[in-house]
C-alpha cells in the first residue's frame, strides 16, 4: 500500500501509470553497475520515480575529472568513494526507497550474486568486459538488461529481453578498444535518462520498450537514428534456442 | 548505380556522412566503404587494419540488416543499397 506521503510525492506519475504502476515500482529492485556518468542520472531518477529498492555498484573514488558529468558527486565528494557519495546524495532526495550502495568491482566471480534478485540490470559500465559479464546474468537470470553506452557526443541505447530481443553480444561481439573517452556531461545526460526511462515502462507496463532496436543519439547534429537489431543464432551467449521468455511489464 | 555510406560517431567526425557513391557494378561492401575511407588515413585507420579488413569491432549494416564484417569482401552492393558503418561506443 503506498502511503499518503506517497500518494502525494508521486502524484504526477500516477496519473499516468496509477497507483498499481507506482507500486510496482515501489516492490521492484533494479540493479545499477555503475555509479558515474551514466549511473547517476540513471540512479537519481529511478530514485526519484520510487522503485523501491536500488542497489548501485561502484569500485572507484570520485576524482575532480569527474565532475563535469558524474552529477551524483560534488566538488565537495572528490577523494570520497562513490558508493559513499551515491548513498548519501540518493537517501537524501528519497527517503522512502531503500538505497544499497556496494562498493565492489564487479567480477565473473561475483557479478551473479551482486545482481542477486533484482528485477533488472541498468548498464551504467564504461567497458565492455564487464557489459558482457552483466549481459550474461542477464541472459541467466531471464531479467532485462538496459544498455547504454556514450562518447563525445555520440551515445547508444538499447533494452535486452532475455530469450525475445538479441542480446549484447549479438549486437556487439568485439569490444571497441580501450580509451580515455571524451565526453560533455549532457550526453550521458539523454543516454542514461533514456535507461531510466526504459526501466520506469518496462515496471509499470507502459508504452514499447526499446527492444530489438539500437537508438542512436548524436548531439552534433542533435539527431538520433534507431537500428533494428537481430538475434544471432550462434551467439556465444544467447544462442541457445531454449532461452526463456521474458515479457514487458509482468512481474513475479 | 547509387549507394549510399552513412558512417556514425567517431566514423562520422573522420569521414562525414551520407556519402551518396555510384560504384560499378560487382563492387564489394568492404571495397566500397574502402574506397570511401581512403580520403582520410585516420578514418581509414579506425575503420581498417593495415591488411585492409574491417576491424574486428566495426559494426556494418546493409539496409538495416547486419552484414558480418568477413562476409563483406564477398559481398556485392546493389542499386539503392544503404550501408551503415559504426563503432559501438564504450563510455559511461
Amino acid at each position: 500500500m503506498l502511503s499518503e506521503r506517497e500518494l502525494e510525492r508521486y502524484k504526477r506519475q500516477i496519473l499516468l501509470f496509477g497507483e498499481e504502476g507506482q507500486e510496482r515500482l515501489k516492490k521492484s529492485h533494479i540493479f545499477i553497475a555503475g555509479a558515474g556518468g551514466l549511473g547517476s542520472p540513471i540512479s537519481l531518477y529511478l530514485a526519484v520515480a520510487g522503485v523501491g529498492t536500488i542497489t548501485i555498484v561502484d569500485m572507484d573514488v570520485v576524482d575532480q575529472s569527474n565532475l563535469n558529468r558524474q552529477i551524483l558527486h560534488y566538488d565537495r565528494d572528490v577523494a570520497k568513494k562513490k558508493t559513499v557519495s551515491a548513498l548519501e546524495k540518493l537517501q537524501a532526495i528519497n527517503p522512502d526507497i531503500t538505497i544499497n550502495a556496494i562498493d565492489a568491482t564487479i567480477s565473473a566471480d561475483n557479478v551473479s550474486k551482486l545482481v542477486g534478485r533484482a528485477d533488472g540490470i541498468v548498464d551504467a559500465m564504461d567497458n565492455y568486459p564487464v557489459r558482457y559479464q552483466l549481459n550474461r546474468v542477464a541472459l541467466e537470470k531471464k531479467i532485462p538488461f538496459f544498455h547504454g553506452a556514450i562518447r563525445g557526443f555520440y551515445g547508444q541505447a538499447t533494452t535486452i529481453l532475455p530469450g525475445k530481443t538479441p542480446c549484447l553480444e549479438c549486437i556487439f561481439p568485439k569490444a571497441p578498444p580501450k580509451e580515455v573517452f571524451p565526453v560533455v556531461g549532457a550526453t550521458p545526460g539523454v543516454i542514461g535518462t533514456v535507461q531510466a526511462t526504459e526501466v520506469i515502462k518496462y515496471l509499470t507496463g507502459q508504452g514499447s520498450l526499446l527492444d530489438g532496436r539500437l537508438f542512436i543519439w548524436d548531439g552534433l547534429t542533435s539527431t538520433s537514428e534507431e537500428i533494428a537489431v537481430c538475434r544471432n543464432p550462434s551467439c556465444p551467449a544467447c544462442g541457445d534456442p531454449a532461452a526463456a521468455h521474458t515479457k514487458p511489464g509482468k512481474k513475479k | 548505380m547509387s549507394v549510399k555510406v552513412r558512417f556514425f560517431a567517431r566514423f562520422r567526425e573522420l569521414l562525414g556522412t551520407d556519402i551518396i557513391t555510384e560504384p560499378q557494378a560487382g563492387t564489394t561492401l568492404s571495397a566500397l566503404v574502402l574506397g570511401i575511407a581512403q580520403k582520410n588515413k585516420e578514418g581509414r585507420d579506425a575503420i581498417f587494419d593495415e591488411q585492409g579488413s574491417f576491424r574486428e569491432f566495426v559494426i556494418l549494416m546493409r539496409n538495416g540488416k547486419r552484414v558480418e564484417t568477413s562476409d563483406a569482401g564477398k559481398t556485392a552492393v546493389a542499386d539503392g543499397d544503404e550501408i551503415a558503418v559504426f563503432p559501438p561506443v564504450a563510455g559511461g
